[in-house]
């Protein structure tokens, strides 16, 4: 059974933001998280086809490098799984399972969560960031980036939501 | 020495990882891992995203701008992240077409999955389509990926005010929005 025991949201929130903080006290920069996806993403089709990983320029930035793997993101968002599979294996929430709205087909959910994801990544790339790399930590800077991202975010969600009401409720 | 400090790549990839801990932490212990709570926004079910984001985006502002005024963090030399403001526009409203519809973002599809949630893994390797069909579009969009950039951009300067009366406007309407959200929840309980 699983507690959802969680902390309360502002607790939480405190915890987070001293996080951010001290990243960039000690680092000089933000916590990120998409760009993780992406490079993974063009080191496995380097893999796969280097003759076409070539010729895209968008990835050349991360593959021009000595070694791409030895990325900031990647090893933080390694940090991030590690210390969010702790926190639910103490927890007791941590449980093998296909999460979806109650009366929602397995089938339908695999397509939702799939194609959200496609949105989420090319979206990412075209703000540079996502909610971690641009709304946290551009909002903690109190860069405009950071606030026009959160604003057109909410306002999208809120539309959607209101659209398609059988996705989560 | 003034903060930032400079690092070898095995220390600075060190830190990475601690600071990842920390943040997978409080994102799965905020409820941050469940894509219930993560849309319950958008359906005015459940507040914590924003309870959690706001609180810790203004506790990260409000210790940043203090440690450079007392010139113990060089804000010269800590990476500001750009604005592009036209394809953070569009690119912040397909990003919450997309969180609503897969209920993850980035980090909290990882916290998902570290929790055994395998809709996650699904989200996440969408993701990386997402970025794949970005890559491969990039030579039409490039003009204007790269349009409307406002060097050095953040709300003080735009303004031309203190960057302390931002951040308590900030503090104040965050604050109202905190309370009306738990006078909702609670009416709704």
């Amino acid at each position: 059974m699983v507690k959802n025991n969680f902390w309360s949201p502002y607790i939480a929130g405190i915890g987070l933001g001293l996080t951010l903080l001290a990243t960039f006290y000690i680092a000089g920069w933000g916590l990120g998280a998409s760009s993780a996806f992406s490079l993974l993403t063009g080191v496995g089709l380097k893999d796969v086809s280097p003759g076409y990983a070539g010729t895209l320029k968008y990835f050349s930035g991360y593959l021009n490098v000595e070694s791409p793997l030895m990325n900031w993101v990647l090893f933080e968002v390694g940090g991030l799984f590690l210390g969010a599979l702790a926190a639910s294996l103490i927890s007791g929430n941590f449980k093998f399972r296909f999460d979806k709205a109650a009366h929602m087909r397995t089938r339908t959910r695999f397509l939702t969560a799939f194609g959200g994801g496609i949105l989420i990544g090319f979206a990412s790339r075209l703000a540079r960031g996502c909610t971690s790399g641009v709304a946290l930590s551009g909002g903690a800077q109190l860069a405009v980036s950071g606030w026009i991202f959160v604003i057109a975010m909410f306002v999208s969600g809120f539309i959607i939501a209101a659209f398609f009401r059988r996705l989560w409720s | 020495m003034t903060a930032p400090f400079i690092f070898s790549q095995n220390i600075s990839l060190l830190i990475a990882v601690i600071a990842g801990l920390f943040f997978g932490l409080f994102l799965e212990r905020g409820g941050l891992g469940n894509p219930h709570k993560l849309t319950g926004v958008f359906y005015l079910t459940d507040f914590t995203v924003p309870k959690v984001m706001f609180t810790a985006i203004l506790v990260a502002a409000s210790g940043l701008y203090l440690l450079s005024d007392l010139r113990l963090l060089d804000m010269d030399r800590v990476w500001l992240v750009p604005t592009f403001f036209w394809p953070q526009i569009v690119g912040g409203a397909l990003f919450g077409i997309g969180f609503v519809v897969s209920g993850y973002c980035p980090g909290t599809a990882v916290a998902g999955f570290a929790s055994g949630r395998l809709d996650a893994v699904v989200t996440m390797t969408g993701i990386g389509a997402g970025s794949l069909l970005f890559a491969v579009l990039y030579p039409y969009s490039e003009s204007f990926c790269i349009s409307s950039a406002m060097e050095g951009a953040t709300l003080p300067k735009l303004l031309r005010i203190n960057h302390w009366f931002v951040i308590v406007f900030l503090i104040i309407f965050a604050g109202g929005m905190f309370y009306l959200m738990e006078k909702y929840e609670k009416r709704g309980s």
